[in-house]
């Protein structure tokens, strides 16, 4: 005999207590760089030169980063003699670069939103936080959001992963069987740029060379309460993260 | 070679000796020995494809070695075949067989070694090299209903980054089906996974209802030409790559291309770098292998335990966040050693954390094995006997499960882990069960090596700085949180990836999968595919 | 009404010859219409005959000529022969229609010749003797003309190609019953005046418990053939299997009825023999219920699974006579009436939906060439009519309302379950018991047609089949006919039941209409015997609104009991379908306005992102009833053979092959010990004829010596 109903009554409630109040607990994210002004222009250009995927641009002083397409490498942050700034939190959500504003899903959505996860390409990590967003530590099932079998009741799209071409197919047949009302999320850097895997005859770069996206989570892989701060976007419970200042007279990929 | 990361110790010049006359006597002037290099303890050349077969039958049945993987390499005039096998006290043995790049056909090993089957249908996809009397080649990672025949992207002369064309699906594709039973079907499962969250993989299951009698999967949904990519990377960024195909595994496939890398500028790593690869190598495999229980309760519907579990592995996550910057350990391998040093500080609340999960999952062991209802659904389900295991060569905890007893770590130890006392758990059932028991054991003997690792723990630098300047391949080694996993790589005197290529334990291990799933009973499928925890994301690349 | 009766039966033989003679004269090229026209028209005969004696509450008699030594042939039709007559009317109707447009559409070569339609109509005369034959005489002559004809029309095959095996099998089990049958009569003879049912009728009570025990073996033998009761049914799948597709309607809707017509005439009407005898009518019929029922569900064959499903109906019919017969010997009429009316109303409703089934397989093997549910799939689409036809005929058979079938399976258990009021506790036992197994075949037989409707007509098409032009030519009006019928005997039970039940009074001794609460069926709301509250409740539930209706019957059927356990059981299948149309016109109704102002989008099936569903990936018959195969292992034992292909290894398996042998429960606990016993004999008798003279001697010898023993006293 087994008393595992009384086994968990005995743990109590874990639950993160976000998005009512921040989560501070060590570990939750493992931040990441933002932009930084430098005391020189030769300093801003090595962090620049240093980054494996691009992200982040030299501009005079000032480094910016492009999150969608940082890869979490943290050269920036320990091969550099002097650093970049890093920050801690979650709340990355963003809105695609092409895009100037993404409208959430209709209210009757907000407190129940069944999402179809496709992997379409995924190194799984991304996938193995979305499957920590189902532990009672997030418990995501609390704030109304739900995992689906099926495209067809589904209401949130969320692929993870570059977009490799024997997914491409079945990632489009997914987005079809959707109702209409759809909403396309794109989780980690992969998804939204193609990471570290880049453009090749395999991979497509990112989702949105696939799909419209409406909402993207940068990170590698953002930690749970990044995606969780997602789905509260696309639900309309939560707003996108303010627009970060971005070099003069181009205002659109560093949003 | 770093002195310290040579498999040669104890008895292995008597084994070698007799190898070697062994090998003189059977295959006389057929080859040629050489010298260890690249990781390897002895290369055997061919004169002829002709003797391969023979050869790799005389290794695997007759002298008990493993199987590591066959790596395929397009030199600029010649084909270069590398045939890996692990020989017990002895190490790496490379079988090398090189023929004219004009060659399109080599003889197939599958009959005697079953184990190459995928690694020989890989090349022949990719390579465009055709294996005689292979049974079944064609479809495998370019998939016939999208893929046109002819199509081989490994070749130099294949451009990873030509424009793709506009594919269409071909409807009428057929998948092959092996029962024919009257009156029986395929189910197909995927690969849009059907229930929650999963990785993309197909399965037909096929059946005449209620029993489902084989279940193959179709694998490479997530190929994303990893080694393709890699091909003129420079070696910072071809890691980045090598670290982030398979991020449940990150820091074993990191390490072991650090250790390629190493193994080719011949550098030594400082000694306090390789006990913290360890440290970080034993964290990862305890983190995986809590995910892995968590997968195996959730099969169960024991939800009760599985959210128990969860938390065990998101507490190690944020504790590995907490120490390393990193949920994933992402970042920290490095040619050379690490990218950073940690605090005694760190090390302790590291310490607290990992003590806490241990028992944590002890705890949850003793509970698991009291709730017969759970017990029921994992015994006898899955079962992999010992001999099939040793005949596809089932690797890490899988393998251990169904009485394979090898294990990287103490079979040819890296990174200093001949240092360490601990045990490589395993079992003889070859069941659902047996392979959570190995998984809970192991993760107690992560526990220990980190123990080990942190009390024996000197000061010292932590990276080595080096530049590659010469041309050169080597093998590294590991035993991933999966198991055994190679990578073979080549660079050119500019530090620029030439060949990169990565064996991973689930590629291995998927290939054995169709030995469990046959003739169960539906519901226990998740059950089988759980206590598997394969990733297709690994076997993919 | 006599002479109405008397004209019109006299008109079916003269109509039958018509037929016979017109097929002669017109030429092979009429024969069809010949067969439709004719066989309609002496089909309405019977039911006017059968209609005529019913209406007129009396039975129709009429000596003919003597025969010396077997007495007068004598024709007598009385009430319980008008049913089976009435109901084989109705099936001769629809099949001889159905006949007919199936031949025609069969291309020239596969027109009938004038042979079928001699064989045709003389099995459609021998039906009807059989059915008012008045003496035993009669009786079995016709019986016999039926057992051969039968046969020959089985084997009936212009073209030559089919195994003749299943007509042999029949007619031997056939010539078996015969002789068990004949052996009954006359063991009922023995004290009788004349041949005649009314002599046997009066001498059968002077007969010994151990005769009427003898003699309801042998005739329950002898008529369990043809009613395909377990055990010696196992002709009963393979003819139907054999038999071309015009015929085996026959098969099912009319001659399976006259074994239980037998069966009902002769222990229910010449003979009262015990209860124990009730009790092995009751326990065969239930384990032929079941036993039929799980193959049915198991088979992938259409007709052989149809087959099957028949000898199923066969055990609730005759577990309903059973039932009958113990309650009747236990001195409970009203009982004993409910299950014989159940019985009778089963026998009839089964023989519309299951002809109305044959017909639909024979359509849709004349549109697919193939009878195998592993590769239709998908004929919906083809032959839409077909299949909403069809759909009727699974639904009645599943028991589903509003369809007949409901009503009398759950008559049925209803009549099982009044074994309460009975005092022996063993009894009751066995009534719960076999209760218990009609009721797991009732769930059965759901699975079974799901499986039936599902893998032929929705999905995709699995075979390689092409829709065949010839059949979509074929009239669906014979099948559209008998699925009214369904429907019909399924919402007005309270217009069937009186006429059952009086057809049944002079068996059970009491009617079913009298405890069938009367104001519902004869609308009168002062009735002396029930108390005013009573029958005031029951009309504020609207148990009279067919008051209104012609003939004015209450729509509810209901039983009642005694002053503690007033209502017994209550039922209104009338009110149901009432009450599913409005909730469905409710329910189409919100959901278009609902969504009126949504556009409505299709697209293709989801099947987890593979690029296309194909046939090879759904469900197929065998697939979809293997859940019974497993859970039922113990009796279907079967016997699996593993063919292997592999290329190098295990590992690289080409082909798995299971052919799975299975030996039918009988075959293996019945048939296989008594032809290794007879074999074992046979080879033992002939071990002694070895040909050396010496050992003849002594076996001369040792038999005069044995001679000698018995007769030593003299």
């Amino acid at each position: 005999m087994s008393f595992w109903f009384w086994h968990g009554l005995r743990k109590g409630v874990q639950s993160t207590r976000y998005p009512a109040r921040a989560e501070n607990t060590p570990g939750v994210s493992p931040g990441r760089p933002v932009n930084t002004d430098f005391s020189s222009a030769e300093e801003a250009r090595r962090a620049a030169a240093i980054c494996p995927t691009d992200a982040i641009i030299a501009h005079g002083k000032s480094t910016y980063i492009n999150h969608g397409k940082c890869v979490h490498c943290q050269l920036c942050l320990r091969s550099l003699p002097s650093p970049m700034n890093w920050e801690p939190g979650y709340e990355w959500t963003r809105l695609p670069s092409n895009r100037a504003e993404s409208l959430p899903l209709p209210s009757a959505f907000a407190k129940s939103m069944h999402i179809m996860v496709v992997d379409a390409g995924d190194c799984g990590a991304c996938l193995r936080e979305l499957k920590q967003l189902n532990n009672p530590l997030y418990n995501m099932h609390r704030l109304g959001f739900f995992l689906t079998a099926t495209p067809r009741a589904a209401d949130l799209l969320l692929v993870v992963g570059p977009v490799s071409e024997n997914m491409r197919g079945p990632l489009l047949k997914t987005w079809e069987a959707m109702p209409t009302s759809r909403k396309v999320m794109a989780v980690g850097a992969c998804a939204i740029s193609g990471g570290v895997f880049g453009k090749s005859f395999m991979c497509a770069c990112g989702v949105s060379s696939v799909l419209p996206v409406d909402f993207e989570v940068p990170g590698n892989p953002p930690p749970p309460l990044a995606i969780l701060h997602g789905l509260l976007v696309v639900a309309g419970r939560k707003s996108v993260g303010p627009v970060q200042e971005s070099p003069k007279g181009d205002t659109a990929p560093w949003r | 070679m770093a002195a310290s990361s040579s498999p040669i110790a104890g008895d292995s010049t008597v084994v070698m000796i007799d190898l070697i006359a062994a090998l003189e006597e059977r295959f006389g002037s057929e080859i040629a020995k050489g010298l260890a290099n690249s990781g390897f303890v002895i290369t055997i050349s061919l004169s002829r494809p002709q003797v391969l077969p023979a050869l790799c039958k005389f290794l695997f049945w007759e002298r008990g070695c493993q199987f590591g993987g066959i790596i395929a390499e397009e030199q600029s005039t010649l084909w270069e075949m590398h045939y890996a096998f692990l020989m017990a006290d002895l190490g790496w043995i490379n079988v090398e067989l090189s023929v004219p790049l004009e060659t399109t056909t080599l003889p197939s090993i599958v009959k005697d070694v079953h184990a190459a089957d995928w690694h020989e249908r890989e090349i022949e996809d990719l390579f465009g090299i055709r294996f005689e009397n292979h049974p079944r080649l064609g479809d495998f990672v370019l998939h016939d209903q999208i893929w046109h025949e002819g199509i081989d992207p490994m070749r130099k002369g294949f451009s990873a980054s030509r424009p793709q064309l506009e594919r269409k699906e071909d409807l009428e594709w057929q998948p092959l089906l092996v029962v024919e039973d009257p009156g029986s079907f395929a189910m197909p499962v995927g690969p849009v996974y059907e229930g929650g969250i999963g990785e993309s993989l197909h399965f037909l299951l096929e059946t005449v209802g209620e029993d489902v009698i084989r279940a193959v999967p179709r694998l490479f949904y997530n190929y994303r030409a990893v080694e393709k990519v890699a091909e003129g990377r420079t070696l910072g960024n071809a890691l980045l790559l090598a670290e982030r195909f398979a991020a449940t595994s990150a820091f074993a496939h990191s390490l072991a291309f650090c250790l390629a890398v190493e193994k080719i500028a011949a550098v030594d790593v400082p000694p306090r770098a390789m006990a913290l690869r360890v440290l970080l190598a034993e964290l990862e495999r305890l983190r995986h292998h809590a995910g892995a229980i968590t997968a195996i309760c959730d099969s169960t519907a024991l939800s009760v335990s599985s959210a128990q579990a969860s938390i065990i592995e998101e507490n190690l996550l944020r504790a590995s966040c907490a120490f390393t910057g990193h949920r994933y350990l992402f970042g920290l391998n490095t040619p050379g050693g690490l990218s950073c040093d940690f605090g005694s500080v760190q090390c302790k609340a590291l310490l607290v954390a990992v003590d806490k999960a241990e028992s944590d999952l002890r705890i949850l062991e003793k509970r698991l094995r009291l709730s017969s209802s759970f017990l029921d659904r994992l015994e006898d389900v899955g079962v992999v006997t010992g001999e099939s295991a040793r005949d596809l060569n089932l690797v890490g905890p899988i393998g251990r499960a169904s009485a394979q007893h090898c294990d990287l770590r103490k079979a040819c130890p890296y990174s200093g882990y001949g240092r360490y006392a601990f045990e490589a758990p395993s079992e003889t059932e070859g069941d659902g069960y047996a392979r959570l028991r190995v998984l809970f054991s192991e993760a107690a003997q992560s526990a220990i090596l980190i123990h080990q690792v942190l009390e024996s723990l000197k000061e010292g630098p932590v990276r080595a700085f080096f530049e590659v300047s010469h041309a050169g391949a080597a093998l590294g080694w590991v035993e991933a949180p999966r198991g055994a996993a190679l990578h073979w790589l080549r660079v050119n005197e500019n530090g620029v990836v030439e060949r990169y290529r990565a064996i991973t334990p689930s590629f291995n291990n998927w290939l054995g999968f169709h030995v469990a799933a046959e003739d169960f009973a539906f519901q226990d499928f998740p059950i089988i595919l759980a206590t598997f925890g394969l990733s297709a994301t690994e076997c993919d690349r | 009404m006599a002479i109405i009766a008397g004209l019109s039966l006299g008109a079916i033989f003269v109509v039958c010859a018509g037929g016979v003679l017109f097929s002669a004269v017109l030429g092979r090229k009429h024969i069809p219409a010949v067969l439709a026209i004719a066989g309609a028209f002496s089909a309405i005969l019977m039911a006017l005959t059968s209609a005529a004696v019913l209406l007129a509450h009396q039975a129709f008699e009429v000596g003919l000529w003597i025969l010396d030594g077997f007495g007068r042939f004598t024709i007598h039709l009385d009430p319980l022969s008008s049913i089976f007559l009435f109901a084989s009317g109705v099936v001769y109707f629809s099949i001889s229609l159905f006949v007919g447009s199936f031949l025609r559409n069969q291309g020239d070569d596969a027109h009938p010749t004038l042979h079928f339609s001699i064989l045709y109509f003389a099995l459609m005369a021998a039906v009807v003797l059989i059915l008012v034959a008045g003496d035993t005489v009669l009786f079995l002559i016709s019986w016999e003309c039926m057992s051969i004809l039968c046969f020959l029309l089985i084997n009936y095959d212009p073209r030559g190609q089919s195994d003749k095996s299943a007509g042999y099998i029949m007619l031997a089990m056939s010539e078996a019953g015969f002789l068990a049958v004949a052996v009954a009569f006359l063991l009922l003879a023995r004290s009788a005046a004349d041949l005649s049912f009314a002599s046997l009728r009066s001498a059968s009570g002077s007969l010994s418990p151990q005769a009427l025990w003898l003699t309801f073996l042998l005739g329950f033998f002898g008529f369990g053939v043809k009613a395909g009761l377990v055990p010696v049914n196992f002709w009963l799948p393979r003819s139907y299997t054999a038999a071309p597709p015009v015929f085996v309607p026959v098969f099912a809707g009319i001659t399976l009825n006259l074994g239980f017509y037998g069966i009902l005439r002769l222990n229910a009407d010449l003979m009262h023999a015990g209860f124990g005898t009730g009790l092995l009518a009751l326990i065969t019929g239930s384990v032929t219920a079941l036993v039929g029922i799980l193959y049915a569900t198991t088979d992938g064959d259409m007709k052989t699974m149809l087959a099957h499903s028949s000898i199923e109906n066969a055990g609730i019919i005759v577990a309903a006579v059973g039932a009958f017969l113990v309650f009747r010997a236990l001195d409970q009429p009203v009982a004993a009436a409910l299950a014989v009316s159940a019985a009778l109303y089963h026998m009839a409703n089964h023989s519309v939906y299951k002809t109305l089934l044959f017909e639909g397989a024979g359509h849709v093997e004349a549109a697919t060439d193939t009878r195998d549910m592993d590769r239709l799939g998908g004929l919906a689409r083809v032959l839409p009519g077909l299949s909403a036809i069809f759909l009727v005929g699974c639904l009645a058979i599943s028991a589903v309302p509003p369809f007949n079938g409901f009503v009398s399976e759950w008559m049925t258990l209803q009549a099982l379950l009044r074994s309460a009021i009975l005092a022996s506790t063993s009894v009751r036992i066995v009534f719960a018991l076999c209760g218990a197994a009609l009721a797991l075949t009732a769930a059965l037989a759901v699975t079974c047609f799901v499986k039936v409707y599902a893998m032929n007509f929705l999905g995709i098409r699995r075979g390689t089949w092409e829709p065949q032009a010839r059949t979509q030519a074929m009239s669906k009006f014979p099948l559209a006919i008998l699925a009214v019928v369904c429907l019909l005997l399924g919402i007005l039970p309270t217009y069937v039941l009186p006429i059952l039940s009086e057809s049944v009074e002079p068996l059970a001794g009491a009617s079913v209409t009298t405890a069938l609460v009367q104001p519902f069926f004869t609308a009168t709301p002062q009735n002396a015997q029930l108390p005013a509250a009573f029958l005031q409740d029951f009309h504020n539930l609207g148990a009279q609104t067919g008051k209104g209706f012609v003939p004015g019957r209450g729509l509810v059927v209901l039983l009642r009991g005694l002053e503690a356990n007033p209502v017994v059981f209550a039922m209104s299948p009338s009110y149901s379908v009432v009450a599913l149309a409005l909730l469905l016109v409710v329910t189409w109704f919100v959901v278009t306005r609902l969504t009126k102002r949504r556009t409505l989008a299709r697209r293709p099936l989801w099947a987890g992102g593979i690029p296309r569903l194909l046939p090879l990936m759904t469900y197929t018959g065998t697939g979809f009833s293997n859940p019974v195969r497993v859970v039922f292992q113990a009796i279907f034992r079967p016997n699996i053979t593993e063919d292997t292909r592999q290329t190098v290894a295990v590992h690289f398996r080409t082909a798995i092959h299971r052919q799975r042998e299975e030996t039918h429960v009988v075959d293996r606990l019945l048939l296989k010990p008594i032809g290794a016993a007879v074999q074992w004999l046979a080879a033992f008798l002939a071990g002694m004829h070895h040909g050396r003279l010496n050992a003849y001697i002594a076996y001369v010898l040792a038999f005069l010596l044995l001679v000698l023993f018995f007769y030593r006293g003299g």
